[in-house]
């Protein structure tokens, strides 16, 4: 029994680990708890593991440690110790990956506070403000010598009546400062909830963004907090630096005229006008909001 | 605060509790591994000979051994034992232990990176600083300790020169050849080291996930259930804060490569709060308290536990008067 117990119950435990963390990264919900850093690790930990329970499984060995007296695995003794042992190392993560969701309900998301103006990000999410920046950086700069060719002035032909006409510019092809944004069909600026609490906090940015009509998706939730008239909701999204258990969320404040009957936490896809009104001593990232759907949800539900 | 401070989901929980442990097994993985190769493949006497014969030199160099040797808090505890258990002073040990989570190049670089913008150097060089401090202090401490006062007995046993336990055995080993592994070792052959090694690897590997398996699941039931705007009216006060940061970071049990995101994020606090947060956290949290539990006796772990609490909360606030 004692050898059984040494054998099969660590060979067992390696497995099925083995199993979910494999299940998990090739069936991409690994999305949802790892960032996308730490998923390669968890596909190695899973072969390695794999590997480790072939050898337990197919190389005599009869791993006695824990039989002896002075054995190092405290309760690794005694085959109630190994059963308590392998079953708390069995049942939770098999239960935890049998009912774990894809993502966190409302409850928790408000434990977490949620965040909606950037600079309580501290660190995390720099890395989107950062891409963001430079592009708009590199687009200002592209914009500025297009303008700078264009203002170059072309001799004008005159007419037929002999008079001169004004100088021709090639405004037409002067690109647009918000250029480097991705725009969908319809030309709506196509962003995230973190891209607005940025632009809220950064004065090109936020000339990007103002009164540009904008879209977006996240997860929908009541706004209990700056919604005196009773039009406001919060579009949520999670900040992910390591792992589902350190997002944070982040909001952005939708103002809409229709009334909303959208369940809590449903994924939305806002379509509307972006504004920076200053509520609270800072500018708010606030969308006026021209249609409020229900849409599925993104197969990256975190942001990084 | 909007709400109960206590609302449990399962669901919520079993998400937070997977995603803890998903991040967590690589690393534990990668400590058991490096610990089983050490086991098998490195005589008992290599590290009394590569330390320096000076004590106190010797603590120092262990103290900086994770900037060319980095592991996360949760590796850093099994590498530990086996390294005492190849015959490591306990005071190098210990010191390795403590500092590796803090005094290593992926920390440094995480957390010059989470606080742009709120000093990055200070914080990132204090941390390093205070960390080896600490970790230097307490291997000092350790050194005048007795070894029984302090290991676990089974782990007293199995060091060279006190041995009286058999290590696990293998069916490449004759039963009656007896001894511990590494003197079996010596004479077996490539085939035989790496399945010691494997299956010294296994056995470390599934008996420190016992004891991250019940931290996880502590830390996300905090995670996910507790209101953490309960704290927030601490924020003001310098030492409330301070405690309460240490606090949060001791429920949290986040990973030292990565817990400065969340520190930063807590931008109403003090930044001695943050400091506090980030350098007792690495050495001391709820995860570990069960961890260290395969090495050290408990008294000694709540002695750790509150020596470092005071000692952190009493250097940071010092720092306060230099206004950071």
């Amino acid at each position: 029994m004692t050898k059984a117990f040494s054998r099969w119950l660590p060979c067992a435990t390696l497995f099925a680990w083995s199993f979910i963390l494999l299940y998990f990264y090739f069936s991409g919900r690994i999305h949802a708890l790892l960032h996308p850093i730490f998923r390669p690790f968890a596909l190695v930990a899973g072969a390695i593991m794999l590997l480790l329970a072939a050898c337990f499984l197919f190389i005599p060995a009869t791993a006695e440690c824990c039989t002896d007296e002075g054995c190092g695995h405290a309760l690794g003794r005694g085959i109630g110790g190994r059963l308590l042992t392998f079953l708390i190392l069995l049942l939770p993560m098999c239960a935890a990956a049998a009912f774990s969701p894809g993502g966190y309900g409302a409850s928790t998301i408000l434990n977490r506070g949620v965040i909606n103006d950037a600079s309580a990000l501290g660190g995390a999410g720099a890395k989107r403000a950062a891409a963001l920046a430079s592009s708009a950086a590199a687009a200002a700069s592209s914009a500025a010598a297009a303008a700078n060719t264009s203002s170059v002035t072309e001799p004008a032909l005159p007419t037929q009546d002999g008079s001169t006409p004004p100088p021709q510019q090639a405004q037409a092809q002067q690109p647009e400062p918000t250029d480097y944004l991705h725009k969908s069909k319809d030309g709506n600026i196509i962003l995230q909830v973190i891209d607005l609490l940025y632009a809220a906090q950064d004065t090109s940015l936020r000339g990007d963004f103002e009164n540009k009509r904008v879209e977006f998706i996240g997860q929908y939730m009541p706004d209990t907090v700056n919604n005196i008239n009773g039009k406001r909701f919060k579009v949520v999204r999670m900040l992910m630096v390591c792992c589902a258990a350190d997002a944070r969320p982040v909001a952005a404040v939708v103002e809409t005229e229709q009334p909303s009957n959208i369940p809590e936490m449903s994924w939305v896809k806002v379509v509307g006008d972006a504004t920076f009104p200053i509520e609270g001593g800072r500018n708010l990232a606030v969308v006026k909001a021209t249609s409020v759907t229900v849409t599925d949800p993104p197969e990256e539900t975190m942001l990084y | 605060m909007n709400g109960a401070w206590f609302t449990f989901h399962f669901q919520d929980f079993s998400y937070s509790f997977l995603s803890i442990l998903f991040e967590g097994i690589p690393f534990l993985l990668l400590g058991s591994l490096v610990s089983g190769a050490i086991d098998a493949f490195v005589p008992a006497e290599v590290f009394s000979r590569l330390l320096p014969k000076n004590k106190i030199a010797a603590i120092a160099l262990s103290g900086m051994l994770g900037a060319i040797f980095p592991m996360c808090e949760c590796g850093s505890v099994v590498v530990t034992r086996r390294f005492i258990r190849k015959g490591l002073p306990i005071a190098s040990a210990v010191t390795y232990m403590l500092s590796a989570p803090i005094v290593n190049p992926v920390v440094a670089l995480s957390t010059f990176a989470a606080f742009r913008g709120q000093s990055p150097w200070v914080m990132m060089s204090l941390r390093l600083m205070l960390g080896f401090l600490l970790a230097v202090t307490v291997g000092f401490i350790v050194q005048q300790a007795p070894m029984g006062a302090i290991l676990q007995q089974s782990i007293v046993d199995s060091i060279p020169g006190v041995r009286r336990r058999t290590a696990f055995r293998m069916s490449a080993a004759p039963r009656e050849e007896g001894g511990d592994l590494n003197i079996r070792l010596e004479g077996g052959g490539w085939r035989f080291k790496i399945l010691a090694a494997v299956q010294s690897a296994t056995s470390d590997f599934l008996d420190v996930a016992f004891f991250l398996v019940v931290g996880a699941a502590i830390t996300s039931v905090f995670n996910t259930a507790v209101n953490q705007q309960v704290i927030q009216p601490l924020a003001t006060n310098p030492l409330l804060a301070t405690v309460a940061m240490m606090v949060l970071r001791f429920m949290l049990a986040l990973c030292s490569t990565s817990d400065a995101f969340i520190a930063a994020s807590f931008v109403s606090f003090p930044f001695v709060a943050k400091l506090a947060f980030l350098v007792f956290g690495a050495m001391f949290d709820i995860k570990l308290f069960f961890l260290y539990g395969i090495i050290f006796k408990r008294w000694f772990i709540l002695a750790l536990g509150i020596g470092l609490f005071v000692a952190v909360a009493v250097l940071c606030l010092r720092l306060t008067v230099l206004n950071l």
